[in-house]
C-alpha cells in the first residue's frame, strides 16, 4: 500500500536522477564528439537495429553525428534552461507573491495587478518576438523563459502566505520582537516551501517544453547546439525513413518531462503535512 | 500601584466585504474600551463567542492598530515603541498551541527566538532556554522536538516558556486552556499561577470559561458586543453580579453537582452581530428586565452598564 | 423493562490502535445516559459503532449491539439505513457536518419524513413546523426557507435536534451536542434535550467532555478512558462517591467556582492519556495514577457494588483506608 503510494515519487527520483547523471558526466563518458561531422556514416542505425554498430550505439544522425553524443549533451541543455528558467522564475514570483501575501493591503493589489499583467501576455509570442529581435543563444532563452514563467509561483505563494501569516506562531514571533524581515524569511518561507517545490518540478517541465517548441519552431537554442527539442525538430523530415531519429530524442524529452512530473506530485504528497521532523 | 497596562478609549473596526461585489460590512469588534490593570495584578476577560476578546488581545499586545484610542504600557504608546522594547514588556499565549508553534522548528529554537530577536548570544540563548524550559516542566531532551511531537499540554508549556523566556512585566493569555483536556488544564492553570508569582507578572487572562477566571483573576471584566458592560473585583462579580448578562452568564456556569438540574435562563435567542450592533443598550434585545428606555437610550459609561444600575462612572 | 439499547462487549480498532476496547452500555427508555471523557478516549468511535456510521479504516470486532431486542451488529447495511433517521437518531457536535448547505431547512426535514413515512409534501411540512416550534425556533415558517448557514450556532443545533426527532425515534444519540457553543445557548439546548427525552420517553446517549454537563442532565454516567469504561453508577452516586481514581483525578482538577480559593492549588493528573495499542494489558491509567502498583500491569476485573461499576483493583473504602 505505502509502496504503492510512494512509486510515482521513487519513479520520478529515478528518472530524474539519471538524468541529471547523465547531463553531467554524459558528455565527457561518450567516445565520440557531438559535433564532428561525418557525411560517410549518415543514418547508420542504433546498434540494436539491423546495420547497426557498436560504435554507435544509438546510430548517427544526417549528417553523420554520433547520436547518443547528440542526446546527451541535449539532456544537459534542456535541464539547464530547465533549471535556470526555475530559479528566475521562482525569485521573482516567489518575492512577489509573499511581498502580496504577508502585507496585503495596497501591496497585494498591486502584485495582483502585476500578475494579472503577465497573465494576459502570451508567452510563446513574447518569447518569439525576443529571440527573433536580438537573436537566439542559449542565454536568451533561459532569460526569456524565465522572465516569463513566474506567475504560478506567484499566485501559489501568494496563497500559501496569507494562510501562514494568520497562524498564531507568526503573531507570536512579532510579539517576540522579530523583524519583518525575519518573519517573512525565518517563520513564513520554511512554511511555504513545500508548496514552491511542486511548483518549480511543474515549471521545470513546462520550461524545457516551451524551449523545445521554440527550438522546433527554429528560434530556440541555434544549431548546432542539440538540444532535444532542436534534435526533434531536424529529424521531422526524415521520420518517415529513419523513424528512430525522432524516437529517441522522443522519447528522451517525455522521459525527462515525465519523470520530473512524477517528482513534483510525490514531493507534494510527501512534503504535505507539516510535521517538520 | 501605577498601571501595568492601559487601554484608553480603545476601538477596532474591520471595513469586511462579503464577496467581491458583496455589501460592506462594517464589524466594530471592540467598541471604545477603556480598561487599566495595575501592576502585577490578574485581570480576567470573559465573554461569549465573538464579542471581541481575542480582538482585544490583540490590541493590548499591538498586534493590531486601534481604529481609536490607545493602549499604553507603562505609561508608553505601544504603537510607537520599537520592537525590543515592547517585546521585553509584553508577551503573548494564544489558545491554539497547534498553531502557535512554527511547526518546521525544533523547540529549543521556538522559546530561544525572544532572546534571538533581542541580540543575545547565542551560547546564552541556549543556556537561557533550557532553564525556561525546565521552569515550565519540561525536560531538556524536548528542547531538540518538534512541536508535532508533542502533546497539547506540553506545547502550551512550551509557549510559554517562550513567552516567558525575556521575563516580561505583561503576560496576555488568550483562552490559554480552553484547547486542552480538563486534566491538563488544572496543570497548566497551576503553571500560570506559579510563574506569575515567581515572575512578577501582570496577567490578563482571557476566557470564556468564568470557573477558568475565577480561579486566576483578581478583577473581572464582561465583555458583550464590544463593549465591557461590567467590572470590578472579582469577589464581588462573583458574589454579587450587577448586570443582567453578567448575571446570565454567571447562572450558566454548570457545576458539577448532579441534583441542581439545569438553570433557568429567561435570555432571548437574539444572536448578538457585532456589524450590527442594537442602538439604546446593546444587550436589550436579549435582556430579561428591560424597560422601554433600553431600546433608545444607551446607558451611561460606568463599572456597570446598565439603566437599572447605579454605577461609579469611569 | 428490556433497554432500548443494549451494547456488549464492543471493540474498535484503527489498524493497530484500540479506540475502543470492550464496553457495555445499557440504555432504557426515558433514560439519559452520559459517555464522559477526555479528548480521544474513544467516545465518537463508539456512538458511530453503535449508528453503524464508522469511517472507513475502522474495524468493529465481535461485541453484540441490540437495538429494541435486535441484533443489529450484523444487520444488512439497507436494514440499517431503514432504521437510522427513524427509530434511531444522532445528533452531532458541528451541525453543519449533518446539515446540507445546499439545501433550505424545509427541504431537508421534509425529505425525513417523506423517506422514512412517505408523507405527502403538504403534511411534511406541516410537520416540520411543528416540530420546529417544539424545540424552540421562532417563526419556523420562516425557518424552513432558509439555508443552514443562515442561522447561528444554536438555532442549527435546535433546526438538527428537530430533524433528528422527526420520525419520533426511541434512541437519540448526541455527540458533544453543545460543546461549540456559548454557555449561555448551552443551557437552552441542554434543557430542550431533557424536556423532549422526558416528554417522548426517549432513550438518550449523551456524549461529552464536560462533567458539569453531565451532572446536570445525567441519570447514568459512563466514564470512558483509554477506549475502556472505567467506572459506571447513576449520577448521583457517581459524584458523591467516585471510585475510581481517574473520575475521582478529573473531579478534583475542574476549577469550581467558590470551591477552589484563589492562589490554591488545583489538583491535577500528571502526565496524558496513553495510546492503547491492540493487545494492550492491565490497567491503562497507571502510568498516571497514585495508587499504581505492580498488581494493575495484569487485567483488572471489573468491581460490582449494587449499580456502581468500576474497573480498578481497589475495592470501595480504599479512600478511608488510603
Ligand atoms: N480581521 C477581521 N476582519 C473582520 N472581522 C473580524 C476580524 N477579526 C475579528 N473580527 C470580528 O470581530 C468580532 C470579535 O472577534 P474576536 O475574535 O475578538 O472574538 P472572541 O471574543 O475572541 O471570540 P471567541 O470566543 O470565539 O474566540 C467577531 O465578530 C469577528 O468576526
Ligand atoms: N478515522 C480515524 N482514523 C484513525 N484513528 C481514528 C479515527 N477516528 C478516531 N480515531 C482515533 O480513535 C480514538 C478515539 O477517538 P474518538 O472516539 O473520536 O475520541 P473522543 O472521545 O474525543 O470522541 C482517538 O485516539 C482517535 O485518534
Ligand atoms: S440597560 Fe436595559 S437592556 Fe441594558 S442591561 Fe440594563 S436593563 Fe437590560
Ligand atoms: S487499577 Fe491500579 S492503576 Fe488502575 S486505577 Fe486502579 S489503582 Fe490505579
Ligand atoms: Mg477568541
Ligand atoms: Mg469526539
Amino acid at each position: 500500500m505505502r509502496t504503492v503510494r510512494r512509486l510515482p515519487l521513487v519513479l520520478g527520483m529515478v528518472v530524474v536522477g539519471f538524468a541529471v547523471l547523465v547531463a553531467i558526466f554524459g558528455p565527457a563518458l561518450v567516445a565520440h564528439d557531438a559535433f564532428t561531422q561525418n557525411l560517410a556514416h549518415r543514418f547508420v542505425p542504433p546498434e540494436w537495429l539491423a546495420g547497426g554498430s557498436p560504435a554507435h550505439p544509438f546510430g548517427t544522425d544526417q549528417l553523420g553525428r554520433d547520436y547518443l553524443a547528440r542526446l546527451v549533451l541535449g539532456v544537459r541543455i534542456s535541464l539547464m534552461i530547465g533549471l535556470t528558467a526555475v530559479v528566475l522564475s521562482g525569485l521573482i514570483g516567489t518575492t512577489l507573491g509573499v511581498l502580496g501575501g504577508y502585507f496585503g493591503g495596497w501591496v497585494d493589489a498591486v502584485v495582483m495587478f502585476i500578475v494579472s499583467c503577465r497573465l494576459a501576455i502570451p508567452i510563446i509570442l513574447v518569447a518569439l518576438t525576443v529571440v527573433f529581435l536580438v537573436g537566439s543563444s542559449l542565454t536568451v532563452v533561459m532569460l526569456t523563459i524565465g522572465l516569463l514563467l513566474w506567475e504560478r509561483f506567484a499566485v501559489v505563494s501568494r496563497s500559501a502566505t496569507r494562510q501562514v501569516a494568520s497562524r498564531d506562531y507568526v503573531a507570536a514571533a512579532w510579539c517576540a520582537g522579530c523583524s519583518r524581515r525575519w518573519i517573512v524569511l525565518g517563520e513564513i518561507l520554511p512554511n511555504i516551501v513545500h508548496h514552491l517545490i511542486v511548483v518549480a518540478t511543474v515549471d521545470m517541465a513546462i520550461a524545457i517544453l516551451l524551449a523545445a517548441a521554440l527550438s522546433f519552431l527554429g528560434l530556440g537554442v541555434p544549431p548546432p547546439m542539440p538540444d532535444l527539442g532542436l534534435m526533434i525538430a531536424e529529424a521531422k523530415d526524415y521520420m518517415f525513413f529513419k523513424p528512430w531519429v525522432i524516437e529517441i530524442p522522443g522519447l528522451a524529452l517525455f522521459a525527462l518531462v515525465l519523470g520530473i512530473n512524477l517528482l513534483g506530485d510525490g514531493l507534494r504528497d510527501l512534503l504535505g503535512g507539516e510535521s517538520g521532523g | 500601584m501605577s498601571a501595568a497596562i492601559e487601554a484608553n478609549g480603545v476601538s477596532a473596526v474591520f471595513n469586511q466585504r462579503a464577496g467581491t461585489f458583496g455589501v460592506r460590512r462594517r464589524v466594530v469588534a471592540v467598541d471604545d474600551v477603556s480598561l487599566t490593570v495595575p501592576e502585577g495584578m490578574a485581570l480576567g476577560i470573559v465573554g461569549e463567542s465573538g464579542c471581541g476578546k481575542s480582538t482585544f488581545a490583540r490590541l493590548l499586545l499591538g498586534l493590531l492598530a486601534p481604529s481609536g484610542g490607545d493602549v499604553r504600557v507603562g505609561g508608553q504608546v505601544l504603537q510607537a515603541m520599537d520592537r525590543q522594547a515592547r517585546a521585553r514588556l509584553i508577551q503573548p499565549v494564544f489558545q491554539d498551541p497547534a498553531s502557535s508553534l512554527n511547526p518546521r522548528r525544533r523547540v529549543g529554537e521556538i522559546v530561544a527566538l525572544p532572546l534571538r530577536a533581542a541580540g543575545v548570544a547565542r551560547s546564552e540563548r541556549r543556556e537561557r532556554a533550557l532553564s525556561m524550559l525546565s521552569r515550565v516542566g519540561l525536560t531538556p531532551e524536548m528542547a531538540t522536538r518538534y512541536p508535532g511531537q508533542l502533546s497539547g499540554g506540553q506545547r502550551q508549556r512550551v509557549a510559554i516558556a517562550r513567552a516567558l523566556v525575556l521575563e516580561p512585566r505583561i503576560l496576555i493569555c488568550d483562552e490559554p486552556t480552553s484547547a486542552l483536556d480538563v486534566s491538563v488544564q488544572a496543570q497548566i492553570l497551576n503553571l500560570l499561577a506559579e510563574l506569575r508569582a515567581s515572575f512578577n507578572l501582570t496577567l490578563v487572562m482571557i476566557s470564556h470559561n468564568l470557573a477558568v477566571v475565577e480561579h486566576v483573576a483578581d478583577e473581572i471584566a464582561i465583555m458583550y458586543l464590544g463593549r465591557v458592560v461590567e467590572r470590578g473585583a472579582a469577589e464581588s462579580v462573583f458574589a454579587a453580579p450587577h448586570h443582567p448578562y453578567t448575571k446570565a452568564l454567571l447562572a450558566s456556569v454548570l457545576t458539577p453537582e448532579p441534583g441542581l438540574g439545569l438553570p433557568d435562563l429567561p435570555l432571548g435567542e437574539a444572536v448578538p452581530d457585532p456589524a450590527n450592533i442594537p442602538a439604546g443598550c446593546r444587550f436589550h434585545p436579549r435582556c430579561p428586565v428591560a424597560i422601554p428606555r433600553c431600546a433608545t437610550e444607551a446607558p451611561a459609561r460606568g463599572d456597570v452598564e446598565c439603566h437599572l444600575v447605579q454605577s461609579v462612572p469611569t | 423493562m428490556s433497554p432500548v439499547l443494549e451494547v456488549r462487549d464492543l471493540r474498535v480498532r484503527f489498524g493497530s490502535m484500540a479506540a475502543v476496547r470492550g464496553i457495555d452500555l445499557a440504555i432504557e427508555r426515558g433514560q439519559t445516559h452520559c459517555l464522559v471523557g477526555e479528548s480521544g478516549c474513544g467516545k465518537s468511535v463508539s456512538a458511530l459503532a453503535v449508528m453503524r456510521l464508522l469511517p472507513r479504516g475502522a474495524k468493529r470486532e465481535a461485541g453484540a449491539i441490540r437495538f429494541a431486542g435486535e441484533d443489529i451488529a450484523r444487520l444488512p447495511e439497507r436494514a440499517m439505513r431503514r432504521l437510522r433517521g427513524d427509530r434511531m437518531a444522532m445528533i452531532f457536535q458541528e451541525p453543519m457536518t449533518s446539515l446540507n448547505p445546499a439545501y433550505t431547512i424545509g427541504s431537508q426535514m421534509t425529505e425525513v419524513l417523506r423517506a422514512h413515512r412517505g408523507m405527502g409534501r403538504a403534511a411534511a411540512v406541516e410537520r416540520a413546523e411543528a416540530m420546529l416550534t417544539r424545540v424552540g425556533v421562532s417563526a419556523p415558517g420562516m425557518r424552513l426557507g432558509q439555508y443552514p448557514h443562515q442561522l447561528s450556532g444554536g438555532l442549527r443545533q435546535r433546526v438538527m435536534i428537530a430533524t433528528a426527532l422527526l420520525c419520533e425515534p426511541d434512541l437519540l444519540v448526541a455527540d458533544e451536542p453543545t460543546t461549540a457553543l456559548d454557555v449561555t445557548v448551552q443551557v437552552g439546548i441542554l434543557k430542550l434535550l431533557a424536556d423532549l427525552k422526558r416528554d417522548l420517553g426517549l432513550a438518550m446517549l449523551l456524549i461529552t467532555h464536560d462533567l458539569g454537563v453531565v451532572a446536570r442532565i445525567a441519570d447514568v454516567v459512563s466514564v470512558m478512558y483509554a477506549g475502556e469504561i472505567v467506572e459506571h453508577a447513576p449520577v448521583g452516586q457517581l459524584f458523591a462517591e467516585p471510585l475510581h481514581p481517574y473520575t475521582r483525578g478529573l473531579l478534583r482538577a475542574i476549577p469550581v467556582p467558590g470551591k477552589v480559593r484563589r492562589g490554591e492549588k488545583l489538583a491535577t493528573i500528571p502526565g496524558i492519556v496513553p495510546r492503547t495499542e491492540v493487545g494492550f494489558r492491565g490497567c491503562a491509567f497507571r502510568d498516571r495514577c497514585e495508587f499504581a502498583t505492580q498488581e494493575c500491569a495484569e487485567p483488572v476485573a471489573e468491581r460490582v457494588e449494587g449499580a456502581h461499576h468500576w474497573r480498578c483493583r481497589l475495592a470501595s473504602g480504599w479512600l478511608e483506608a488510603a
